[in-house]
């Protein structure tokens, strides 16, 4: 009886706070479509990562702006009005992949999927995992008695790509193991607080950090630099988007923008400002403890760099196929009876094109201007 | 004119038509986003869901170790976590309601505290859960539990204030009764119908708590299978399992309220 009424005032409150941005995003649009042409509008949804925080750091810095309407110093140069839309890595793949942004920051396991319904481009890898996921167990657990326990992180992602890889790769056969399903966040959290039940757990930073300090007698017992370039962060845009008018200089400003916050990181000038703006937008850590985490989390710092993964043997005939055969034994993939995982390096047929094109073109026009 | 009757068969005519038009406002939507891009997943047409069931009812395990499909220890799952939950926190709501509202003393020391623990969200305590109770089986039965004990026991102790007349609990007593006699044969047969209503309408708030702690522990269940799915977009299995999460929500709406017909007729709609 007492509901009805509730109902409607709540429902009345969402949509006040359902219309605010529309109410906001008028006046705003038209006050700034004063310049020469109009800046196309591209969206880029990331989640707090050290390589993809950067991007929530160039709106603090004014690199970019992340409302939609307004511009900041990078967009203003390339002509593009890029909208930043911070979610959790989860929903950065829905969004994504329901077609509510343009571009995502995710890793080179998970594109796999989305990728086979919405053709996507590569633009360039932000950093590869060298340490930042890890297992991590107490009471001196090794590699042959972890079988008597389950180890505990996010199933069908990195994580478990992780812990069967370097399982493989040490001799050791992955169905020995268990890997139980839980959100790395509450995994730490059950281990740091002496979950009995909990004595092994594989999750990434800031949680492998935290975890660390948190209990002395927890230990790493192998992480991801047993399995150097495997893990591979990046920013992904849909080829749609990039045929858009406007797409190379929505490529270009993320770029652009990417390399000058690590270029940042690494001068002595701005390292620590920048550091702990990066450790605001990543679970609050400070620049000593981001230092870490940006050693662990290895940039590809500059167009060269990433052009070189791109065109690395052993990450083309290799890693990429060990990726994908992993996503289809977990069924994080499912593919038609008989069809093969579309992915390719400069081949724009595919459903998935690790493209260095875009990088290229970004140093011939940054060089020409 | 307001409240003004319908032909029974128009009724029925008219609720058909609403379920047919989200129907087919779905088939429209699908066949549009399909058209646009003949491979997505995002709003799965028949195809997609004939697809979802095959995976669904897929027999887990290998040949040489068969488990059942991912729909049956899913809802085995879930189902079984609800109905610990649901016990625990029914029968003590049942013990502190009645007392609350047969003794003032014990009205005075818990009502005050309990109307206060209730109005905390207990999505919001889940990190306590976590840390007090663990991650497995126990919490999601004490999370549940206490999720609808608090608002349960309030219910249930203005029931026995309100619902159970003091006449007839004088009458009882010149009877000869006992205390206990009383809360047995005279509050607890009159409250009985309000427990069984409350009961209805915890499942709902029970559901959110257990489905939210499902998307992020756990092996196994409802929540657990649409964060997994979702994630990869496999939306057709996200749709099945929501529906069959819909049909079951109703169906105990509608077990619950033939229950309470059957036992107490007297207490009308």
């Amino acid at each position: 009886m007492a509901s009805s009424p509730r109902r409607i005032t709540f429902g009345t409150i969402t949509c006040l706070i359902a219309s605010l941005p529309l109410l906001a995003g008028c006046p705003s649009k038209s006050t700034t479509s004063s310049g020469a042409s109009k800046p196309e509008v591209f969206s880029l949804t990331w989640s707090e990562y050290p390589s993809w925080s950067v991007f929530g750091v160039a709106h603090e810095a004014g690199l970019l702006d992340q409302a939609e309407g307004k511009l900041g110093e990078i967009e203003r140069k390339w002509n593009v009005d890029i909208v930043l839309k911070q979610a959790d890595y989860d929903k950065c793949i829905e969004i994504y992949g329901t077609g509510n942004a343009d571009a995502v920051c995710i890793t080179n396991m998970d594109i796999l999927g989305p990728s086979l319904q919405k053709a996507s481009v590569v633009l360039f890898p932000t950093s590869t995992s060298d340490g930042a996921d890890a297992c991590i167990a107490v009471d001196g657990l090794d590699l042959e008695s972890l079988k008597t326990q389950a180890s505990f992180g996010l199933e069908r992602s990195v994580s478990q790509y992780c812990f069967e890889r370097v399982l493989e790769k040490n001799g050791l056969n992955p169905s020995d193991y268990t890997f139980s399903n839980m959100d790395p966040a509450i995994a730490a959290q059950a281990l740091q607080s002496n979950d009995e039940k909990i004595k092994s757990i594989v999750v990434w930073n800031p949680f492998v950090m935290q975890t660390l300090e948190s209990r002395s007698d927890a230990k790493v017992l192998f992480d991801s630099s047993a399995i150097p370039e495997e893990i591979v962060d990046m920013v992904v845009a849909s080829k749609q988007a990039m045929q858009r008018k406007g797409g190379k200089d929505f490529a270009y400003a993320l770029m652009e923008t990417f390399y000058e916050v690590s270029r940042r990181i690494d001068d002595p000038k701005s390292a620590d400002e920048t550091l702990v703006a990066l450790g605001e937008k990543f679970s609050n850590l400070d620049a000593k403890a981001m230092k870490t985490v940006v050693t662990q989390t290895k940039f590809y710092k500059s167009p060269k760099d990433a052009i070189a993964l791109l065109e690395k043997k052993s990450f083309r005939d290799e890693t990429m196929p060990t990726v994908a055969k992993f996503c289809v034994e977990h069924e994080i993939l499912t593919l038609e009876p008989g069809k093969d995982v579309s992915l390719g390096f400069d081949a724009s047929d595919k459903q998935l094109n690790f493209s260095s094109e875009y990088l290229k073109g970004y140093l011939e026009t940054t060089a020409k201007k | 004119m307001i409240r003004k009757r319908i032909p029974a068969l128009l009724f029925l005519a008219l609720s058909l038509a609403g379920i047919a038009a989200l129907i087919s406002c779905y088939a429209a939507l699908s066949a549009r986003t399909t058209a646009k891009n003949a491979q997505q997943t995002v709003v799965p047409g028949i195809d997609g869901f004939k697809k979802g069931f095959e995976k669904i009812l897929k027999p887990g395990g290998m040949a040489s170790n068969p488990k059942p499909a991912m729909i049956w220890s899913d809802l085995a799952a879930t189902y079984w976590r609800l109905f610990l939950g649901l016990a625990i926190g029914v029968s003590l709501s049942i013990v502190v309601g009645v007392s609350m509202g047969a003794y003032r003393w014990i009205e005075a020391l818990l009502s005050p505290m309990i109307t206060f623990l209730s109005k905390i969200p207990p999505t919001a305590m889940m990190p306590i859960y976590f840390v007090l109770v663990g991650t497995d089986q126990a919490m999601f039965a004490t999370m549940v539990g206490l999720g609808v004990f608090f608002t349960m026991a309030q219910s249930i102790y203005s029931a026995v204030q309100k619902d159970v007349r003091d006449d007839a609990i004088d009458k009882a007593y010149t009877l000869g009764a006992s205390d206990m006699e009383i809360i047995v044969e005279v509050i607890w047969r009159q409250i009985l119908p309000r427990v069984i209503d409350n009961i209805r309408l915890q499942i709902g708030p029970a559901m959110v708590f257990l489905l939210a702690a499902e998307m992020i522990v756990g092996n196994a269940g409802m929540g657990y299978r649409i964060r997994m799915e979702s994630r990869i977009l496999n939306m057709n299995v996200v749709y099945i399992y929501l529906a069959i999460l819909g049909l079951s929500g109703l169906f105990a709406e509608y077990a619950l309220l033939w229950t309470r017909r059957r036992i107490s007729p007297w207490f009308g709609e």
